[in-house]
């Protein structure tokens, strides 16, 4: 099936017209063509979607920019420890792009932690990471993820919307277009960006950026501290009810003009500024933690106001209770070059333990069946030594890497896929990118070969021309 | 409704819109506008120009493919339906047999599969696609309605409308004419004596003298520029990783100069891409020549410099033939053309026009400063400039000349002609300072460049290519001698030897686009197979013909639009057109729609009077929300708002961050500039409704355009009103306005007095102060209703 991006525009002004009244014949038929995207919030997705039912509601996308050692949390490597120090046989990197090691001698590091088997599945993970041994049971570890991209900024982009390619959508865009939102007071993609940790690697707002979707369907960001969102905030010396009493009057000076203009666009912009100033009391609410308990505070880890990872997994649930699509959150700060335990500990000691939170927290609330929860970075770290800073580290790795799904339709406490005996290829039911597109939409109910946009005459789609699949044997 | 049905249903689904429109029944098929677009849209991507994927060996987008042999039978057997294969495989229901394949997610509709059998039947006359052949002048038609026309263009308009049935609509008032011509024109809204002057004018050249006044001000250069650094890509800052603010802000001036004294398109399309290579390359050329030098780079620590050579080398030939061609050459990075005859090796050898460009010593010299480096750059001055200081020099020689002449003068003259020459040394002294450095090119020895196949950089094993146009343009004629970058540019504008004539279509087609909304063609960057024929092919041809014999003149393709009929007409909609043309592709009316961000807040800062019409110079930092650039690193930032005059400077001054573009502008639809954008959405979401009634850049405009109010607007509420309203909209408001806003004034009144310290909160957002002597009270009062007069639709939207 072939969607036109301005579909969304115009399905949503034609409920907008036929249940707002107007009744201006011709006017329906003008707007069922018009191309600018709508501030109407009663958008309800693609018109046909989902294609079946899925078994995820929301997407809740926890990236660990900077790309994580997968060697250091859930790939364990004993031969890895047992090269150590030794020269990487040239068979794995020759003729491969590599990233700052370039023209070095290129040697073995071993994982720098211990494993331990966890939960009744007995899976291995680090021990950088003891709270998500709590979550073994829950979460679906993919230890043969595969990239394209090997720097960064790239990375992030190929992983958001498929390409590296500038101005395509990113995936949460595709799915708030596809699915809609479950709330007319918040937009349907949220991003979370958080403080705390090392010198971090730059994110661009690109990462959330419609592309050539109506603008409608791009990523929000959330700020923790200053406005929530940008001009959220009445003016200083504006109170809450005169700005209602503004935009009342604001409302009725379009709808007149509208009598003599007859202009579909007006009855849009009166739906944006009711949507508006409906946010600007839904964000600062959803913001304000101090209807949370002490105790879901203290298990998060989370000090109201402080931005920090615990924070922002806090404010996931939040959203995924009032039914925002997809919430993206980003903790950055994992590019360990050199001094990777050092960065690790910190690392891991901001987002392991709020990580478990949200997952339990969700599962009490029931609502982990129909949240599907994504742990991972662009790409992972090479099983090779790199020695920037005082300690071991290592460097961008595009070939075999980790995440993991947990929630949503995903089998929990599996270990899915293998790297080779050295953590350099994924060998053993790899998963690319775009598998985990096709898997994510799948789980929430959309056939990613069915879901594609016209654009400079071409059907674009999440995952691309190039080959792949849905990873059903994570699937329950 | 079924018509309207119909129509919706032949539109959505992607039929042509010359079929939708013209009366299906009676006329011959024409293959460019009805049959071309499905067996591109349907069946091209299997069966076209990409030679590797390409099935059965069948091609459906040549005159020669359609009717080769394929054993015995043709896909098309002309005026025989029932013995061309196409008809039988299009037809069929069988899943082995039916085209397209059930899996392609493609199918064609029954009206479709009729206009092809239709085709057939009348003989499968082939043409070859519109946008690769050259425009011809046609004479223009004679409509019916003799007396309606005021130029060429109206008659093409006219005819069209009469074959159609419909009627044009009527002039517009003058107030909405002085309006739309002063957005159109220069961006900004009309003075209110401006509209009085006009709409009194009773001189019959009345509307042509407001033209050639808004197109002679240097404002139409600023409006025209925003245009073209969209299609160019042009920011402040390199885009990848640490988005470092790079050196190029003299090129945006030059831009802005080049509209301004109206230089013609083809000179300034030399000047950019080949401006070093000109013979004796003036300083102007060299700032013009930064044009190579726009696209996104990074050093990222890591990168490797031979796959983002090989990244920058696509992002050109993506610009350049977007910007230039119309045709969307970027999917040859990997693959030929799906769909149009453009190869991979048409896409390298179009890349290797670019290898002499010195482009890789930012990987090692960039460094995370602000600005990084990225040489090639000089210090210079822009034209305007060292015409400014050169009269300023010229006047500190006549002053000291004149202080010789006086040296028996009495003191007081002397010290005032003193006082008056260290003025103006130090003003000279001060435009000398003000030299800024900018990227420029630079030729060096070209690399090597190689066919990548699919695109991977990795893979040397491509063939070698030289600098070539894409070969179904024929090559260029040069001998043995290496094409050059100004080859390319000569080729470009060429009429006659190159593709100048096509070229010419492209910018006739976004003229129109910039003064009636929408293009002749919808897809302003695509003139490929899958952009959109032209609903006027004759007037877009025509169009073309009169840019490039006019000799490029931009300022004369403007003013021939916006003198004809067609542009004056009224924008409203009557229900029959809403029916029958609610895109408004015949242009029965004008358009309406919501103005560009730049706008937006230029008409925001006019109407307050806070605008500041500075001209060229560094970027502006007008407010922007605390934190916003938090994530932006290497280095870490913090965004220094600007605290004096520069913070009320104009839209196309702003600075332009690519990873965090200034949240207003991004609100309202500006672009990354990452990549070539010819047309903006015009979106319309409750971020947009934020800005407007909550950031500080519009707060502090409706404060200032109340402080004006209360202080110029007379005593009465209504007679401040009125002012008011026609600062803002340039009309009176009628009655329910008046009541409406009185009460919000009433009650904002009532709430101030009752909250004093409110009112000073309110009327101190920004940096403007406050006028002395103002009621605090009154004035922020009147904030609330200027606030809301700024939000209304009416304020924001060109009509």
């Amino acid at each position: 099936m072939l969607i036109r991006a301005d579909h969304a525009t115009t399905l949503n002004r034609r409920t907008f017209l036929r249940s707002g009244g107007v009744g201006l014949g011709g006017l329906a038929l003008a707007s069922l063509l018009q191309r600018e995207s709508s501030g109407s919030p009663d958008y309800a997705g693609v018109p046909g979607f989902p294609h079946f039912s899925g078994t995820a509601k929301r997407v809740i996308f926890l990236c660990m920019a900077g790309g994580p050692s997968h060697l250091e949390t859930f790939d364990y490597k004993p031969e890895l420890a047992r090269m150590n120090g030794k020269a990487m046989p040239e068979s794995f990197t020759a003729g491969q792009p590599i990233a700052q090691l370039q023209g070095q001698e290129l040697k073995c590091q071993g994982p720098m932690t211990e494993f331990r088997p966890y939960g009744k599945s007995g899976q291995m993970i680090s021990d950088f990471l003891p709270w998500h041994g709590k979550i073994a049971d829950d979460i679906c570890i993919v230890r043969s993820m595969v990239t394209e991209q090997i720097n960064h900024d790239p990375a992030h982009t190929f992983m958001n919307t498929g390409t590296a390619l500038s101005g395509r959508p990113s995936m949460g865009a595709w799915v708030n277009y596809g699915l809609g939102c479950e709330t007319s007071d918040l937009p349907g993609f949220v991003v979370l960006t958080s403080v705390g940790g090392r010198n971090p690697q730059p994110i661009a707002s690109r990462q959330w950026s419609a592309g050539f979707l109506p603008s409608r369907f791009q990523g929000v960001e959330f700020n923790s501290s200053g406005e929530p969102v940008h001009y959220v905030r009445n003016p200083a010396g504006v109170a809450k009810a005169q700005q209602r009493e503004l935009v009342d009057t604001l409302i009725q000076l379009n709808a007149h003009r509208n009598q003599i203009v007859r202009n579909p666009e007006i009855e849009t912009r009166i739906a944006a500024y009711e949507m508006a100033f409906r946010m600007q009391t839904s964000v600062p609410e959803l913001m304000d933690v101090s209807d949370e308990p002490q105790s879901i505070l203290d298990m998060y880890g989370a000090t109201p106001g402080d931005g920090s990872y615990a924070s922002n997994c806090l404010l996931a649930r939040r959203l995924a209770e009032r039914g925002v699509r997809f919430i993206h959150l980003y903790h950055r700060g994992w590019d360990h070059h050199g001094d990777l335990v050092r960065y690790m500990n910190t690392c891991c000691g901001l987002t392991d333990k709020p990580t478990w939170a949200l997952i339990t927290d969700l599962k009490q609330r029931g609502m982990l069946d129909d949240t599907l929860v994504v742990w991972g970075g662009e790409f992972g770290r090479t099983p090779m030594f790199q020695g920037k800073g005082t300690e071991s580290g290592r460097d961008h790795h595009i070939k075999g890497f980790s995440m993991w799904l947990a929630g949503g339709g995903v089998r929990g406490g599996l270990a899915y896929g293998n790297t080779d005996e050295l953590g350099y290829n994924s060998v053993e039911n790899v998963v690319h990118v775009r598998d985990l597109h096709a898997t994510m939409l799948h789980t929430l109910g959309i056939d990613h070969q069915r879901f594609s946009v016209p654009f400079q005459g071409l059907d674009m789609r999440l995952t691309g021309v190039e080959e792949s699949r849905v990873v059903k044997e994570i699937l329950v | 409704m079924p018509k309207t049905f119909a129509t919706t249903w032949l539109v959505v689904y992607g039929f042509s819109l010359a079929s939708a429109l013209s009366n299906a029944g009676e006329k011959e098929i024409d293959f460019r506008s009805q049959v071309r677009p499905i067996l591109s849209n349907k069946c091209v991507f299997c069966h076209g120009p990409d030679a590797e994927e390409r099935q059965a060996e069948l091609r459906l987008d040549t005159a020669d493919g359609l009717q080769a042999d394929l054993g015995g039978y043709q896909a098309v057997q002309p005026g025989e339906p029932e013995r061309s294969a196409i008809i039988e495989r299009i037809t069929s229901i069988d899943p082995d047999v039916q085209m397209p394949p059930p899996d392609s997610g493609k199918s064609l509709s029954a009206s479709e599969i009729e206009v092809i059998k239709r085709w057939i039947s009348e003989g499968a006359k082939w043409s070859d696609h519109w946008a690769y052949v050259r425009p011809s002048r046609t004479t223009p038609p004679s409509p019916g309605r003799g007396d309606w026309s005021l130029n060429w263009i109206d008659d093409f308009v006219l005819a069209r409308l009469e074959t159609e049935g419909l009627q044009p609509a009527p002039e517009a008032d003058r107030v909405t004419l002085i309006r739309r011509l002063s957005f159109d024109l220069t961006g900004l809204p009309p003075k209110p004596e401006e509209v009085d002057e006009f709409v009194a004018d009773k001189d019959p050249q009345a509307y042509e003298k407001l033209v050639d006044r808004l197109i002679a001000s240097e404002r139409y250069g600023e409006r025209m520029a925003v245009y073209w650094l969209d299609l160019v890509r042009f920011a402040d800052t390199v885009g990848y990783h640490g988005d470092q603010d790079h050196n190029i802000s003299p090129y945006r001036d030059y831009v802005i100069d080049a509209f301004n004294d109206n230089m013609p398109l083809d000179q300034f399309t030399r000047e950019q891409l080949a401006g070093d290579l000109l013979p004796g390359s003036t300083t102007v050329q060299k700032i013009a020549s930064g044009y190579n030098r726009l696209l996104q780079t990074s050093h990222e620590g890591g990168v490797q410099p031979k796959e983002y050579l090989a990244i920058y080398a696509a992002d050109r030939v993506r610009n350049l033939s977007e910007v230039w061609l119309g045709a969307t050459m970027g999917c040859c990075q990997c693959h030929d053309h799906k769909f149009d005859p453009l190869t991979t090796r048409d896409f390298y050898s179009m890349a290797a026009f670019f290898a002499d460009l010195d482009e890789a010593q930012h990987f090692s010299k960039g460094g995370n400063s602000l600005p990084t480096n990225r040489p090639p750059e000089e210090k210079l001055l822009t034209e305007r400039e060292r015409q400014q200081l050169t009269e300023l020099e010229a006047q500190v020689v006549g002053l000291e000349d004149e202080l010789v002449t006086h040296s028996e003068s009495d003191p007081v003259t002397r010290e005032l002609l003193e006082k008056k020459l260290t003025q103006l040394r130090e003003q000279a002294t001060s435009v000398r300072e003000s030299a800024r450095v900018t990227m420029i090119s630079v030729a060096i020895e070209p690399r090597t460049m190689r066919v990548l196949p699919r695109g991977n950089w990795l893979d040397d094993s491509g063939e070698v290519v030289l600098p070539a146009v894409p070969a179904h343009f024929g090559p260029l004629d040069l001998g043995e001698r290496r094409a050059t970058r100004l080859d390319l540019a000569n080729w470009l504008t060429d009429p006659e030897r190159g593709v100048g004539q096509l070229t010419g279509r492209v910018f006739a087609n976004r003229f129109w686009y910039l003064f009636f909304g929408l293009g002749i063609s919808k897809v302003l960057d695509d003139f490929g197979g899958q952009g959109e024929p032209p609903v006027h092919p004759e007037l877009l041809d025509n169009l073309a013909l009169e840019f490039v014999e006019s000799g490029w003149d931009v300022k004369h393709m403007v003013k021939l639009l916006v003198m004809s009929r067609t542009y004056r007409q009224q924008s409203l909609m009557s229900d029959e057109l809403l029916n029958r043309d609610p895109y408004n592709r015949l242009v029965a009316r004008q358009s309406r729609y919501r103005l560009p961000a730049e706008m937006v807040r230029d008409s925001a800062l006019s109407i307050s009077g806070l605008l500041v019409l500075d001209y060229g110079g560094a970027s502006a930092k007008p407010y922007q929300p605390a934190g916003y650039y938090r994530h932006l690193n290497f280095p870490t930032r913090t965004y220094e708002m600007h605290s004096d005059r520069r913070q009320w400077r104009r839209g196309v001054y702003v600075h332009w961050q690519r990873q965090f573009l200034h949240p207003m502008l991004k609100a309202f639809d500006a672009p990354q500039r990452e990549e070539c954008t010819a047309e903006r959405p015009r979106s319309n979401t409750p971020l947009a409704a934020l800005v407007l009634l909550n950031d500080p850049t519009f707060v502090e405009s409706a404060r200032a355009f109340a402080e004006r109010i209360v202080q110029e607007g007379g005593e009465s509420t209504d007679a401040r009103l009125q002012y008011a309203f026609r600062l803002a909209v340039s009309r009176a408001p009628d009655q329910r306005e008046t009541e409406l806003l009185g009460e919000l004034l009433m009650s904002n009144q009532r709430q101030y007095e009752a909250d004093p310290t409110a009112a000073a909160q309110l009327t101190s957002v920004g940096l403007k102060p406050v006028a002395e002597g103002v009621n605090v009270v009154e004035l922020a009062a009147w904030t609330s209703v200027a606030r809301a007069i700024l939000n209304m639709s009416e304020t924001i939207t060109r009509n």
